[in-house]
């Protein structure tokens, strides 16, 4: 015998979907956010010691590198940004497209550092 | 940050030209609207509003071209300026003499009590507004606020 869907029958499918949905929808942005927050070392990029400054943000946000490495930010985006470490141990100019600055990290620590035109732009140099 | 310390949000990182900036830029865009609104209609009430509008506009410009010229020297150490950031200053003080200019234009039309300036005048409020369009795009474009999501 035909047994009829009940309200409660389909209030528990609603509550599944729901569920599911949910789930799907918060792993979502954790995904994006892993991508987004990139970390890399010297070594891992053979030797690459090169952040992209693009799309408003620095890739990696994040470098690992021995001391006495130099490092040098790249401005690809249309727009002119700089590169200001947090404790005024180094400052470019501001880069135009395709401009770039170097700075020779000597000491071990951890350096932080934004874009003065756009603080929200920030990024992370770890010299081990 | 907290949003409610007032030295905190004073003196953040980002210079305070791109708050101040909207108030000269909606003031005179609106007073052009009133002024163009006046002429038609012959409305002296709209008249008197696009005036007033124009004098808190170029007053209020002042701060923006201050505040601007500070960014360049306290945030690029005043460096010698190209491309983007180089049109952006030239076109903010024009925009900013535009401003003044037309206020200076109603004030002595104001005076003299003629009507006989429209003809300059709005061409010139025109012009004056494309111009500070074209400085707010490319300080939107600077800023990154119309960048796509």
């Amino acid at each position: 015998m035909r047994r009829w869907k009940t309200t409660k029958d389909s209030a528990a499918n609603v509550f599944r979907i729901a569920i599911l949905a949910t789930a799907t929808f918060s792993l979502l942005p954790a995904s994006g956010a892993l991508g987004r927050r990139s970390v890399a070392t010297a070594e891992e990029k053979g030797k690459t010691n090169a952040v992209t400054i693009d799309n408003f943000s620095f890739a990696p946000m994040q470098l690992e590198i021995p001391a006495g490495t130099q490092v040098t930010w790249i401005n690809k985006d249309d727009v002119p940004h700089t590169v200001v470490s947090m404790d005024h141990k180094f400052k470019s100019r501001a880069l135009d497209t395709d401009e770039s600055f170097s700075f020779t990290f000597q000491t071990p620590g951890a350096y932080e550092y934004f874009c003065s035109v756009h603080p929200k732009m920030t990024g992370k140099i770890v010299v081990k | 940050m907290n949003p409610y310390n007032i030295r905190e949000a004073l003196l953040a990182k980002h210079a305070q030209h791109v708050v101040l900036i909207h108030f000269p830029v909606a003031l005179f865009l609106v007073g052009v609207a009133f002024d163009f609104v006046a002429y038609f209609t012959k409305r002296s009430a709209l008249a008197a509003a696009a005036y007033y509008n124009f004098v808190v506009a170029a007053i209020s410009s002042l701060p923006v071209v201050a505040t601007g010229l500070l960014a360049w020297q306290l945030q690029l150490d005043g460096q010698k300026l190209k491309g983007i950031l180089l049109q952006h200053l030239v076109l903010g003080i024009t925009s900013c003499v535009m401003i003044c200019l037309t206020w200076y234009v109603h004030f002595r039309s104001r005076r003299s009590s003629q009507q006989t300036s429209h003809r300059f005048r709005l061409p010139l409020e025109l012009v004056a507004a494309g111009v500070i369009a074209l400085t707010a795009h490319l300080g939107g474009y600077l800023t990154g606020v119309n960048l796509p999501s």
